[in-house]
């Protein structure tokens, strides 16, 4: 479903992914561990196509397309949905009026027809649900005041509504307590595991693998993958930190 | 024709453009436009082309047309002659009444008046469209405990739109006025309003949207000279191309004018690097216990939010045009009436569709689905 090969990346000039490769298909998770400043947020960005990450060699090809060819709302139009680490708060525009926007832009790109209020409205609220999201959050400007783990909750209920084919999930965990990890572990595998889709999940740390179990783990440190294993590797890398496996 | 305009050299004409004044008023004169100007609503309605009332689309009711006054004001003078009077006796309240001025070249004036007594009510919106140069003074008196909200939209395709207001606010009075610059003439608002009454509530803001080479701006003073009022003066101006939106805002609290409440928000958003918007605030206080916020603040669309909202599937320029709409939203919230904010909201999303759209290649896709 998706194949990186050999990708370099740069921000302003400085190389920051240092010929990263990996292939995830389809009914795959993978988790992807490493230590801060390895460059996992910027795997992110870069398969989401944020301006100024800028490819300077390799490919990423998604469901045998040239996925860097894509402009960033085609991206996820295909069906690659990018979790933020750090959700962005949008003053001014409602939950429901962006993510109406979202997904009706994503189905004319696609060439769908676009769901009226009525269908928008029954599809976010049956989300919101599930994730446990009240109702009025929606109505509220994007993630304005929301804390920390609201706002992780609501990338979910985003990409409950928006239902992709494949999810990078940047930290997705970080700032959860453990009821609300429980209800966002469910959430993704309820949404992404499916025989036809699949998942790269960048975590730091072992408990939310136990939620969301996955078929490989890689360590990225330092611009690269430079181990990778089964779910045992989480086991290795809690107990003896990324220092002995990554080097 | 040999006009007496300011000159730039004027503090107070720093940012204007009296060239554009003169260019508007040599355009020539040619057929009214026609269209749906008229917001669904009840009330009296007046029509005026070229600045002369069109009797035929007109329902006047209660408002009267009578020789006014145009004032000091360089450019307000120059309206002295036959204009609009609302007069409302005490207690009473006045329908809506909607006015759409229509301008088909050359140089049109209007002077109006709004007076209202003690305890009356009303509501004004003017639209103005069309081309060439439309001066108008407006002088608004406010009994005690007076209520007028008035909605101006300038829509003008081209040439240029000047207003001159003078108000004088009575105590326990509220004045709400609100203006959209969304076309593509260039436009000069002189305000000039006194808080005169104790207690008494005056806002005044607006959007002035600009594009192209376009320039618009809004000179307004907001005087309080009576105990405990409050003011609000909220702008917002969006600027693309090379065009240029300029606002000049003055608050001055008069020695015995204490607990006045003042606040005063001037915020500029720049679509490209390539425009640019003139920010001035000035508190000006001599009374000591006085409460005036103020910000003034110009930047560019969050890159941050227009990513986020892309990696959602918006395409960059509807992203755009949502985050641009949220900015200027902040200049209506004051509006009362739905219909009215309604028109205010639609009249900068067609500008907004312009100015962002149009120049890009996805034109189709960021047009597409209804954005209510
Ligand atoms: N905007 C930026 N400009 C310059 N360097 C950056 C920028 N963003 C991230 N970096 C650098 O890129 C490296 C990788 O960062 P990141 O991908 O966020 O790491 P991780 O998510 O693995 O913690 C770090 O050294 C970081 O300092
Ligand atoms: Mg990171």
């Amino acid at each position: 479903m998706l194949k990186i090969e050999n990708l370099h990346a740069e921000i302003d000039g400085k190389e920051i992914l240092k010929g990263l490769s990996l292939t995830a298909n389809a009914g795959e998770v993978h988790a992807i561990m490493g230590p801060n400043g390895a460059g996992k947020s910027t795997l992110g960005y870069v398969l989401g196509g944020r301006p100024g990450y800028e490819v300077t060699s390799g490919s990423v090809t998604f469901d045998g397309v040239d996925l860097l060819e894509l402009e960033a709302h085609e991206r996820a139009a295909a069906g690659v949905f990018l979790g933020f680490q750090y959700p962005v708060e949008i003053p001014g525009v409602s939950n429901v009026q962006f993510l109406r926007e979202a997904l009706n832009a994503q189905r004319a790109t696609r060439d769908e027809k676009a769901l009226s209020g009525g269908e928008f409205l029954k599809l976010a609220r049956a989300q919101a649900d599930l994730l446990g999201m009240d109702y009025d959050m929606l109505k509220r400007p994007v993630n304005v005041g929301f804390s920390g783990g609201e706002k992780k909750r609501n990338e979910m209920v985003q990409m409950g509504i928006v239902n992709p084919k494949f999810a990078i999930l940047d930290e997705t965990d970080s700032g959860l307590d453990i009821d609300a990890l429980r209800v966002v572990g469910d959430g993704i595998n309820r949404i992404m595991r499916a025989p036809d889709k699949a998942v790269l999940l960048i975590t730091h740390y072992q408990r939310l693998l136990d939620y969301v179990e996955p078929d490989f783990v890689h360590v990225l440190a330092d611009g690269r993958i430079v181990r990778s294993g089964g779910k045992e590797l989480a086991q290795q890398l809690e107990s003896e930190g990324y220092v002995g496996i990554a080097a | 024709m040999l006009l007496d305009l300011p000159s730039t050299r004027e503090e107070s004409w720093r940012w204007g453009d009296p060239a554009a004044i003169a260019a508007a008023a040599g355009l020539p004169r040619g057929e009214a436009l026609a269209g749906a100007w008229f917001l669904d609503l009840e009330g009296a309605r007046a029509v005026f082309v070229d600045g002369v009332l069109d009797e035929g689309r007109s329902d006047l009711r209660h408002v009267a047309i009578a020789p006014l006054e145009g004032g000091e004001h360089v450019l307000g003078r120059r309206t002295t002659g036959n204009g609009w009077s609302l007069r409302v006796d005490a207690n009473a309240s006045a329908e809506l009444i909607q006015i759409v001025h229509i301008s088909t070249g050359g140089d049109n004036q209007l002077p109006a008046e709004i007076v209202l007594a003690g305890g009356a009510q009303a509501s004004v919106v003017e639209t103005y469209v069309g081309t060439g140069w439309s001066n108008r003074s407006t002088r608004i008196t406010l009994g005690a405990g007076a209520k007028l909200t008035r909605a101006v939209r300038l829509l003008q395709a081209s040439g240029f739109v000047s207003l001159r207001d003078e108000a004088e606010v009575g105590a326990g009075a509220s004045l709400i006025v609100t203006v959209l610059g969304a076309g593509d003439a260039g436009t000069r608002i002189d305000g000039a309003i006194t808080v005169s009454g104790d207690d008494a509530f005056a806002e005044y803001g607006g959007a002035l949207l600009t594009r192209n080479a376009q320039k618009q701006e809004c000179a307004l003073s907001v005087r309080h000279a009576a105990l405990n009022g409050q003011s609000k003066q909220i702008w917002r101006a969006v600027a693309a191309d090379t065009s240029t939106a300029s606002l000049a805002a003055r608050v001055e609290v008069a020695r015995d004018a204490q607990k006045t409440d003042g606040v005063q928000s001037l915020r500029g958003l720049l679509l490209k690097r390539t425009a640019t918007v003139n920010l001035k605030p000035e508190l000006e206080i001599f009374a000591d216990d006085v409460k005036c916020a103020h910000g003034a603040t110009v930047g560019e669309l969050d890159q941050r939010a227009l990513f986020y909202m892309q990696s959602r599937g918006i395409p960059h320029a509807k992203a755009q045009a949502l985050l641009t709409r949220a900015f200027v939203g902040d200049a209506f919230a004051q509006i009362a009436d739905e219909t009215v904010r309604d028109a205010f909201v639609a009249d900068a999303d067609a500008w907004l569709e312009a100015a962002l759209s149009a120049p890009l290649p996805l034109a189709g896709g960021a047009g597409g689905g209804a954005s209510s």
